[in-house]
């Protein structure tokens, strides 16, 4: 499991990252101040521009809109677009995540009706996982679906909900069975409406100034009971899997990467010793998990799983991408020439505490890694 | 199976059965290992990588890897590099930095029938036959380091790639091999310790801490890699430097929590983890420090400019 293999990206690839540079240099004005990170730009325009692209659910069956391609190209297009400070928030979970889960434990009624929305940017999807008394610990979680009829009677409260007060739909972990023996037994996904279901979403002020996640109750709300997601009861292993794919992609070393151009352009041409080392020593980790995220992918496309390697890639990017700001700060002098290097030092800095957090924390991951070095 | 791991499981089962904790102990007093280099030859390990053998730099590099991982008290990579630059030769070959009219730090050059001095620039080397040794050293895992003196016999040769990070290159690949052994050793100790009635290895502080060390260790593979696979394009040595100064970081943090981990019986002279810790520990130092690398790859990088630093980091391999 600590092997990352040698793989290249394929010749063929070359000519896909000149086209999403050629996209993005002609849609700067969707981002004039880029941001790596990629919960902080929510744009359903350029979400959609990008699905017109084919660049939404590339790797998808194209029977749901997908492009069936590989995992590499999906990597090169995510990578690019992140790299460059583009906002992608509004797709990003239904692309990353929902997608793949309705793809893989989805009904095909559930696949049919989304998947195609989803590559076309025009449906954007939440995850309702947290709730006020459940965190790291999903399984607690008390949000209750019970059944009635045709429907399920949804109530409950999610927390920390990215994006809910804009997107269109939000996968919850709901319990349609009490608690019993198996805590992780009883569980179920289900895809509730944000904008038509009778929720109540209230937006939570982040400390970086920012309105992204949400507190999201649910009093009775009637969900049709064919939006549960696969099997009613298989929600555990559902959520566990869905949590895999979405922890060794680039943006998960990558959220301070304009830090990074701003301290070479503050450093300038001839930089001093300190500056030039605090530049290469970024570079040399930023090379180095690049090419690790590049081996998962390489794994996924062998449909191979990935749990560890995932977690792997996530603890050293989410704890990388809290350093790349400290080791930066300590190169740049003050004064008015920094300026544009200083306010994207603090912007990102004020963001940095949710890295080793959303996602599954630090601490969590570290757990997962001990299970596959064999200590738990 | 194909050669290259052909190569490793005959060399992993040669070294696993000569390099023990005693043949380690007198290698660190001075002794030479010659029975152990009697079976490189053999089995002509020392030629891997050379025209005509059959192999190329990428499976003696992963050789390398494996001489870290077990500690080889031998001057293997050293050996092989040279008989690459200047075709195979019989017998032990070494290198050390040029400084004027001396060649410092050669690895075991006291037994070294052939001594090249690398210059930090340039890609000429400086080639003495039968050397004269004018001191005697070691660095601080007891690897013998040795003076030699250039006299005007010395002749010169052109390498094709930049040799002073080839030399770096070696230790890139010591490191990644060594900081596996480093991590094995805390995982064997952490699940056979027991305190409070249970293996070590079921506190939550132990699983963390080794779960940043693998992660360590898989990066410091991934870098060793990665700068193998540029040899032979434009990159190469900023390959290099990116894999120096990362391996060289993951060292600090590897050997001290693995350290931490064995509590006072890692701090004997007796267990064997220190032999893997000092070596870790020494290498990072050899053929420029992680300092020494970024500063050559942040230089090169603002010289790109800050908006061709993505394009610099992107690559395809
Ligand atoms: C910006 C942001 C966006 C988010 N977006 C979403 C979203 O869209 N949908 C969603 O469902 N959730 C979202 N989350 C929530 C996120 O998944 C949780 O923050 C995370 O799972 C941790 O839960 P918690 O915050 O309740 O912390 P807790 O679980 O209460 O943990 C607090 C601290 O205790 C540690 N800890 C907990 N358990 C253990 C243990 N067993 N061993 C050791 N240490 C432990 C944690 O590592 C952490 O350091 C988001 C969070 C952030 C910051």
């Amino acid at each position: 499991m600590l092997q990352f293999d040698r793989v290249s990206l394929d010749e063929s690839t070359d000519a896909l990252r000149a086209e999403v540079r050629e996209f993005l240099g002609e849609n700067q004005m969707h981002f004039p101040h880029p941001n790596s990170d990629f919960v902080t730009g929510h744009d359903p325009e350029f979400s959609r521009k990008l699905g017109e692209k084919g660049w939404i659910g590339m790797t998808w069956p194209t029977e749901y809109g997908g492009a069936e391609r590989t995992f590499f190209e999906r990597y090169v297009v995510t990578e690019e677009i992140v790299a460059a400070g583009a906002p992608v928030s509004a797709h990003w979970i239904a692309d990353r995540q929902s997608g793949p889960l309705l793809l893989r434990y989805g009904t095909e009624e559930q696949r049919k009706t989304y998947l195609p929305l989803i590559t076309r940017g025009e449906a954007f999807f939440s995850i309702g996982m947290s709730e006020p008394d459940t965190g790291s610990d999903l399984a607690s979680v008390r949000t209750t679906a019970t059944r009635e009829g045709d429907a399920y009677r949804v109530n409950g409260t999610k927390i920390w909900t990215t994006d809910a007060h804009r997107n269109h739909y939000i996968i919850c972990l709901v319990r349609t069975e009490p608690p019993g023996d198996n805590r992780h037994a009883g569980m179920s996904q289900i895809i509730i409406d944000l904008k038509n279901d009778d929720v109540q979403v209230r937006p939570i002020a982040n400390m970086a100034g920012g309105e992204d996640f949400n507190e999201v109750v649910f009093e009775d709300v009637l969900v049709p009971a064919d939006r549960i997601v696969g099997e009613p009861g298989n929600g555990w292993e559902q959520v566990t899997s869905e949590l895999s794919y979405e922890r060794s992609g680039p943006e998960r070393f990558l959220s301070a990467f304009r830090v990074f151009v701003e301290l070479v352009r503050a450093c300038g041409e001839n930089p001093a010793p300190h500056q030039a080392a605090a530049i290469g020593q970024i570079a040399a980790h930023l090379m180095t998990m690049r090419r690790m995220s590049i081996s998962v992918a390489g794994m996924l496309e062998q449909s191979k799983d990935v749990a560890v390697e995932a977690a792997l890639v996530k603890e050293l990017g989410n704890n990388f991408e809290k350093v790349l700001p400290e080791i930066a700060r300590l190169a740049v002098p003050s004064g008015p020439e920094a300026a544009a290097f200083r306010s994207t030092f603090e912007e990102t800095l004020l963001l940095s505490p949710s890295f080793t957090l959303r996602g599954g924390t630090r601490e969590i991951l570290r757990g997962v890694i001990a299970r596959g070095l064999g200590l738990r | 199976m194909d050669t290259r791991q052909l190569i490793l499981d005959t060399a992993n089962k040669i070294f696993t059965d000569h390099c023990d904790k005693k043949l380690l102990d007198a290698a660190e007093t001075g002794e030479f290992a010659s029975e152990l280099w009697g079976q490189v030859t053999e089995n002509g390990f020392d030629q891997l990588g050379s025209a005509g053998s059959g192999t190329e730099l990428a499976d003696m590099f992963a050789f390398v890897q494996q001489c870290g991982h077990h500690a080889v008290p031998l001057p293997l990579a050293e050996t092989l590099l040279v008989n690459f630059w200047c075709g195979p030769q019989e017998g032990l070959s070494s290198f050390g930095e040029l400084s004027g009219d001396r060649i410092d730090d050669v690895a075991w050059g006291r037994q070294a029938q052939r001594v090249v001095g690398i210059g930090v620039e340039g890609s000429t080397l400086t080639v003495v036959e039968t050397p004269e040794v004018i001191g005697r050293g070691t660095n601080m895992a007891g690897e013998a380091r040795d003076q030699v003196s250039v006299g005007s016999d010395a002749t010169t040769v052109e390498a094709t790639e930049d040799p002073y990070a080839m030399a770096a290159l070696t230790r890139v690949n010591l490191l990644a091999g060594g900081l596996h052994r480093v991590l094995d050793l805390g995982l064997l100790f952490a699940t056979e310790r027991v305190q409070f009635g249970r293996t070590i290895s079921k506190f939550q502080a132990i699983q963390h801490s080794l779960a940043i060390v693998a992660a360590e260790v898989a990066a410091a593979q991934r870098a060793a890699d990665a700068a193998v696979d540029a040899i032979g394009t434009d990159r190469f040595v900023y390959e290099v430097a990116a894999g120096k100064a990362r391996v060289g970081e993951a060292v600090g943090v590897v050997a001290e929590q693995v350290h931490q981990i064995h509590g006072a019986m890692g701090f004997t002279h007796e267990h064997s983890l220190h032999h893997y810790t000092r070596r870790v520990w020494a290498w990072r130092d050899e053929w420029g420090n992680e300092f020494y690398w970024q500063a050559l790859l942040g230089n090169h990088l603002a010289s790109l400019g800050a908006d061709n630093s993505w394009d610099f980091i992107a690559t395809r391999g």
